[in-house]
C-alpha cells in the first residue's frame, strides 16, 4: 500500500469526521443545555443545507446572505421546538425516554415534510473556494474541504471559549447542571434552555451548510448525520465540544483507515465495533473524567 | 369478580371472531401487529423494569427469520429447526454480546445497541451467501396446523396471537415475580440493591437474553408468514419502530404493548389514504402522542375508563 | 362499578374500537363495476421514492392516455396507487387489499427487489399478472411465471458493462459499487469475466448505500490505475469522490443512477458518465417521440426509465385485456401477456426465462457532458 494511499485515506478520515463532529457538536450543545438526547439534530442539517439552496438557487441572494439564512433557520426551528413542545414536556416531567420520542417524531415529520415540498431529488452547493484542489504528497484535498476541516475546528473552538469564558454561556451550563441553584443567581433557566436548542439549531445548519458542497443533500439524509453525530458526540463524553471534534476525527480516520488497511467491505463493522471497545474501555470518553457526562 | 370473567370471555370472542368480519389488508395488519407485539414485549421488558433502551433488537428479529429460512430452504430441515437454532443462535449472540455491552449505562449502552443493530445490518448484506443479501431468500414453506397449511392472513392470525397471548403472559408473570421485584430495584434503587447483594449484572443479562428470544421468535413467525426475507425487513428503523412500540404503548404495561403494535401497524395504513403527505402526519401524531399522553397510549385508555366509571358511580362510591 | 384493573378487559375495549373503526374504514357496496381496476404499489416516500415517484407520474400519465382512447373496448380504467414506503411488510398488506378487496386485475410493482418478491408470494398464488419493476430477483422468482419484469436481469447489466469497456478499448477497470444492489450485479460480473480475457477488473470496492462519502474507496481503485471505472449505485455518492480525487477516467454506470436528481446531486462531477439505458429526452428515439411528449404535456417532466416502464406495463395489460376482455380470469390474462412486445422503452418478450425478454441491442447509451444528457450513438449486437 503506497504512502499516497494513506495520506488520501487520513485526510479523507479527517473530512469526515469533522462532519460527524458538527453535528456531534450540535447534540453536544443541546445535552449539555437540557439532558435531552436530539436524535433530530441531522434535521437541522438538512433543513439548512435546503433553505440556503432555495434562497441562493431560487430567489437568487448572495450566496453569504443564503448562509445566514440558512443558518438562522437552524435557531428558529430549534427555538419553535423548544417553546412548543420542551416547555411543556419538561413542566409535566417527562421521562428521558418521552424527549427520545419527541425529537424521532420531530425527525419523521421533517423529513417526510421536506419530501413533500421541497422533492425527491439532491442538491448541492457551491464549494468555498471554488472547484480547486490541491495534490500534497500524492493525495488530492479540494479546496472547499480545506474550509470545512477550518471552519469546524473554529466553531469548536469558539463554543469552547463561548461556554468557560463568557457569562451567557456559563450561564447556560450552569442552568443545565443545576438548574434550582442557578435560578438563585438570578439565571433565567426557561430562556436558557430556549437559546441552547437555538444554538444547537445553528450548529446543526452550519454543519448541513459546510458538508452539502461535498456530499450533496436529500430528504433521506438527515438520519445517518445524526447517527454518525451521536457516535462522535458519546466518544467525546457527551457534553464537551472539543469531545465530538476529537470523536468525530476518531471515527472518521477509523472509517477509512478501515477500509484502506482492511477491505471495504467491513468498515462499518470494524469502526463501530471499536467504537464500542473505546466506550467500555474508556467510559469517561475519551477525553478522561474532565469530558464525561454520559448516561 | 364474575364481571371480570365476562369481560374475558367476551374479549376472546371479540378476537376470535375479528378475522372473519375484517377485509383481508386488516387482518394482514392484525398478523403484522401480533408479531412485532412479541417482539416488543422483549423491547419493554428491558426498558420498563430495567431502564435499559435496547435498539437491536432487529437484529435478533433477523437472526430469527434467517436461521428459519436458511434452514428450511436452503437445507431442508423442518420448521421446528428453525424456531430451535433461531433462538439458540439469538440468545447465544445476545450472552456474549451482551456480558462486555451491559456494562455500560444509559446512552452509552443505548448507542451500544444502536451500533449492534448497524453492524448486524451489515453483516446481514454482507454474509450474502448466508442470508441471500440484497436478493433474500423466497421461498419459505409455510407452517402446517391441525393439516391446515397457514397460508393466509386469517389461519396465521390465530398463530401469531397465539403465541403472542403466551409472551404477554410470560412477561406479565416475569415482571410480577420475585425476578420482577428484583428489576425495579436495580431501576429504581440501585446502590440499594447492590447492598442487597443482587447480581445487578447477570440481571440485566439474563433480561438482554430473553429480550433476544423474543425478537428470534417474532423473526421465525415473520419468516414464515410473507414466506420470504431480505435485509431491508432488517434495519436500525426496525429497532425502532420496536422501540417506539414499547415506549408509546407504555412502558410497564404488556396490554401497552399490544396497543403500541397496533398503532405502528394500523395508523400508517389509514394515513395513507388522505395523499402523498402521509409520513408528515405520521410524526405529527407522534409528537402528539407523546407529548399529550406522556404515559403511553395506555394511560389513554385508562384515562377513558376512569372517565366512564366516575359517570357511572353512584354518590355513595366516591 | 370499580374501574377494572388487569389486561384482559381493556382487550375488549381496544377490540370493539378496534372493530368499530376497521369497519368505519371499509369500502362500503361496490359501485357498479365499470372501469377495469389496475393497481400499483410503488415506493411514493422512503429511500426508493426517487424510483417510485416517477414510476406512479409514468402510470398516471398512461392511464389517461388509454382513457383519452377510449380505454379497453369501450370501458375505462381506473388505475389505483398504493404506496410501500420502501418497506416489503407495507407492501404485502397494500398487495392483499387491491387484489382481494378491490380486484384489481393486474398489479404493478414493486419499485425495488425485496417488496416485488414479497408481493409475488401472493400475486403467484393467484396467478394474477404482477409487472415488477426490477430485473429478475432471487431463484424463487424463475417460478413465479406471472411476475413480470420491466427491467433487465442483473447478469445482463453486467455484460453490458463490459461490453462498453470493450468499445471504448478500456483494458483495465476498477468497479466501484453498493452494498446493496451493487453486490448483487458485482456476483455477475465476476461470473462473466472470463468471457471478457480483454478486459481486467484491477480492482473492486464497496460503500454503504447511505454512504456520502466514498474517497476512501475510490482512492483505492485509483491507486490499481484502471483505464475506466464501473459504477454499480443508485445514488450520487461513488461519482463526486472518484471525480473529487481528480480521477477523469470515463464512468460507466448502470441505469440505476441515471436521473436527473442524482445528476443534479453530482454537481460538477456530472461529466464524463455513460449510461446503458432505454430513454434520453434530450435525443430520443423516433417510436419514444410521441410519448415523451406526452408526459412533458401533462407532467410538465422530461421522462426517463421509471416513466416509460410504467407506461409500457399499463399498455400491456390495457392491450391483454382488450384481446381476452376484462372477465377472463387471471391464467388467461397471463398467457395473454407471455409473448413478445414493442414498448416505449424497449423491445420486451414476456415469455423468456429471464420474464423480460430484452436483448443487448435493446439497450441505447446516453453520456452526461457538462450535466447534460447526450445520446451516443452506440447500439450493441446480441
Amino acid at each position: 500500500m503506497s504512502s499516497g494511499l494513506i495520506v488520501q485515506a487520513v485526510l479523507a478520515g479527517i473530512t469526515n469526521g469533522l462532519t460527524y463532529a458538527l453535528v456531534g457538536i450540535g447534540i453536544a450543545a443541546i445535552f449539555k443545555g437540557t439532558r435531552i438526547i436530539n436524535v433530530m439534530q441531522g434535521e437541522f442539517s438538512v433543513t439548512g443545507a435546503m433553505i440556503t439552496v432555495l434562497l441562493l438557487g431560487r430567489a437568487s441572494w448572495p450566496y453569504w446572505l443564503a448562509i445566514l439564512g440558512g443558518a438562522l433557520s437552524g435557531a428558529v426551528i430549534g427555538t419553535a421546538i423548544e417553546l412548543l413542545f420542551v416547555r411543556y414536556m419538561m413542566r409535566r416531567q417527562a421521562s428521558p425516554q418521552s424527549f427520545i420520542l419527541l425529537t424521532i417524531g420531530i425527525a419523521i415529520t421533517m423529513s417526510a415534510s421536506v419530501l413533500f415540498f421541497i422533492g425527491r431529488s439532491g442538491y448541492v452547493l457551491p464549494p468555498f473556494g471554488g472547484e480547486g484542489a490541491f495534490v500534497m504528497l500524492d493525495a488530492v484535498i479540494g479546496s472547499h474541504a480545506l474550509w470545512l476541516i477550518a471552519s469546524a475546528l473554529g466553531i469548536t473552538l469558539a463554543l469552547r471559549l463561548f461556554y468557560h469564558r463568557t457569562t451567557l454561556g456559563l450561564a447556560m451550563m450552569a442552568a443545565s447542571i443545576d438548574a434550582d441553584g442557578a435560578a438563585t443567581t438570578g439565571v433565567d433557566v426557561a430562556r436558557m434552555r430556549t437559546l441552547t436548542f437555538a444554538l444547537g439549531g445553528i450548529l446543526g445548519a452550519v454543519a448541513g451548510i459546510l458538508v452539502t458542497p461535498l456530499t450533496s443533500v436529500d430528504f433521506a439524509m438527515g438520519i445517518n448525520l445524526t447517527l454518525k453525530g451521536f457516535a462522535a458526540a458519546i466518544l467525546g463524553g457527551l457534553t464537551n465540544p472539543l469531545g465530538a471534534a476529537v470523536g468525530g476525527i476518531t471515527l472518521g480516520l477509523m472509517e477509512s483507515l478501515a477500509t484502506v488497511a482492511v477491505s471495504s467491505s467491513y468498515k462499518d463493522v470494524v469502526a463501530l465495533s471499536v467504537l464500542i471497545a473505546i466506550m467500555i474501555f474508556m467510559p469517561h470518553g475519551m477525553l478522561g473524567r474532565a469530558g464525561r457526562r454520559g448516561g | 369478580m364474575r364481571w371480570r370473567y365476562a369481560a374475558l370471555v367476551l374479549g376472546l370472542c371479540a378476537w376470535a371472531v375479528l378475522p372473519f368480519i375484517l377485509p383481508r389488508n386488516l387482518v394482514d395488519l392484525l398478523v403484522f401487529a401480533g408479531i412485532y407485539t412479541v417482539a416488543g414485549l422483549g423491547v419493554g421488558l428491558l426498558l420498563g423494569h430495567c431502564g435499559i433502551v435496547n435498539l437491536a433488537q432487529a437484529v435478533f428479529y433477523g437472526i430469527g427469520a434467517y436461521a428459519t429460512a436458511y434452514l428450511t430452504v436452503e437445507v431442508g430441515a423442518p420448521s421446528i429447526a428453525g424456531f430451535v437454532v433461531g433462538a439458540l443462535l439469538a440468545m447465544t449472540v445476545a450472552l456474549l454480546l451482551g456480558w462486555p455491552i451491559l456494562r455500560l449505562t444509559g446512552y452509552f449502552l443505548a448507542l451500544a445497541t444502536l451500533a449492534l443493530s448497524i453492524i448486524g445490518n451489515a453483516l446481514f448484506y454482507e454474509w450474502d451467501w448466508l442470508t441471500g443479501g440484497t436478493l433474500g431468500i423466497g421461498g419459505i414453506p409455510k407452517l402446517e396446523a391441525f393439516g391446515f397449511a397457514l397460508d393466509t392472513p386469517l389461519r396465521f392470525y390465530y398463530l401469531a396471537w397465539l403465541v403472542a397471548f403466551l409472551c404477554m403472559l410470560l412477561a406479565h408473570n416475569l415482571a410480577h415475580s420475585r425476578t420482577g421485584l428484583m428489576f425495579r430495584a436495580m431501576r429504581d434503587a440501585s446502590d440499594a440493591a447492590a447492598s442487597l447483594a443482587i447480581d445487578m449484572q447477570w440481571l440485566r443479562t439474563r433480561v438482554f437474553v430473553l429480550c433476544a428470544f423474543f425478537g428470534s421468535l417474532a423473526g421465525n413467525l415473520f419468516a414464515h408468514y410473507t414466506s420470504f426475507v431480505s435485509v431491508q425487513s432488517f434495519t436500525v428503523d426496525k429497532s425502532f419502530s420496536f422501540l417506539l412500540i414499547s415506549v408509546l404503548g407504555g412502558v410497564r404495561s404488556v396490554f401497552g404493548t399490544v396497543i403500541g403494535a397496533l398503532f405502528i401497524t394500523f395508523l400508517p395504513e389509514y394515513l395513507s389514504r388522505l395523499g402523498d403527505f402521509h409520513q408528515i402526519l405520521f410524526g405529527l401524531a407522534l409528537i402528539a402522542v407523546v407529548v399529550g399522553l406522556p404515559g403511553g397510549l395506555v394511560s389513554g385508555f385508562d384515562l377513558l375508563w376512569r372517565k366512564a366509571a366516575a359517570r357511572k358511580a353512584t354518590p355513595h362510591d366516591r | 362499578m370499580m374501574a377494572p384493573n388487569g389486561w384482559f378487559p381493556r382487550v375488549i375495549v381496544a377490540g370493539a374500537i378496534l372493530a368499530v373503526a376497521a369497519l368505519a374504514g371499509r369500502d362500503v357496496g361496490a359501485q357498479a363495476p365499470e372501469p377495469i381496476k389496475i393497481g400499483a404499489v410503488l415506493a411514493i416516500t422512503g429511500a426508493a421514492a426517487g424510483l417510485g415517484v416517477p414510476e406512479r407520474n409514468g402510470a398516471v400519465v398512461a392511464e389517461k392516455a388509454i382513457n383519452a382512447k377510449g380505454g379497453i373496448n369501450g370501458r375505462p380504467i381506473k388505475l389505483i396507487v398504493e404506496d410501500d414506503t420502501t418497506n416489503p411488510d407495507t407492501a404485502v398488506t397494500k398487495a392483499n387489499d387491491l387484489i382481494f378487496n378491490q380486484k384489481v386485475v393486474a398489479l404493478l410493482g414493486g419499485t425495488n427487489i425485496a417488496p416485488t418478491v414479497a408481493m409475488g408470494g401472493i400475486t403467484d398464488k393467484v396467478k394474477l399478472p404482477q409487472f415488477a419493476f426490477t430485473g429478475l430477483g432471487p431463484d424463487v422468482e424463475k417460478t413465479r411465471k406471472c411476475v413480470f419484469h420491466m427491467f433487465t436481469p442483473h447478469a445482463l447489466n453486467a455484460r453490458t458493462l463490459f461490453e462498453y469497456a470493450r468499445v471504448i478499448g478500456a483494458k483495465r477497470v476498477g468497479v466501484l459499487h453498493d452494498s446493496g444492489y451493487g453486490t448483487v450485479v458485482m456476483r455477475e460480473l465476476n461470473n462473466i469475466t472470463k468471457n471478457y480475457p480483454d478486459v481486467q477488473v484491477v480492482g473492486v470496492e464497496k460503500f454503504e448505500l447511505s454512504a456520502t462519502d466514498a474517497t476512501a474507496q475510490a482512492a483505492k481503485i485509483k491507486a490499481a490505475n484502471p483505464d475506466a471505472i464501473f459504477v454499480i449505485a443508485v445514488t450520487a455518492t461513488a461519482f463526486r469522490s472518484i471525480r473529487q480525487l481528480q480521477m477523469n477516467q470515463p464512468i460507466v454506470a448502470l441505469n440505476g443512477a441515471s436521473s436527473y436528481e442524482i445528476v443534479s446531486a453530482m454537481g460538477s462531477a456530472a461529466n464524463d458518465i455513460v449510461f446503458p439505458e432505454f430513454v434520453v429526452y434530450e435525443d430520443p428515439l423516433p417510436s419514444q417521440k410521441e410519448f415523451l411528449d406526452y408526459v412533458m404535456k401533462e407532467t410538465s417532466t422530461r421522462a426517463k426509465n421509471p416513466e416509460s416502464v410504467a407506461w409500457d406495463a399499463m399498455h400491456v395489460i390495457a392491450a391483454a385485456v382488450g384481446k381476452v376482455g376484462p372477465a377472463a380470469g387471471n391464467e388467461k390474462l397471463c398467457e395473454a401477456i407471455r409473448g413478445p412486445y414493442k414498448g416505449v422503452t424497449t423491445d420486451y418478450d414476456f415469455s423468456a426465462d429471464d420474464m423480460t425478454g430484452i436483448k443487448l441491442s435493446g439497450y441505447i447509451f446516453s453520456k452526461l457532458v457538462n450535466g447534460q444528457y447526450t445520446r451516443l450513438p452506440l447500439r450493441l449486437k446480441d
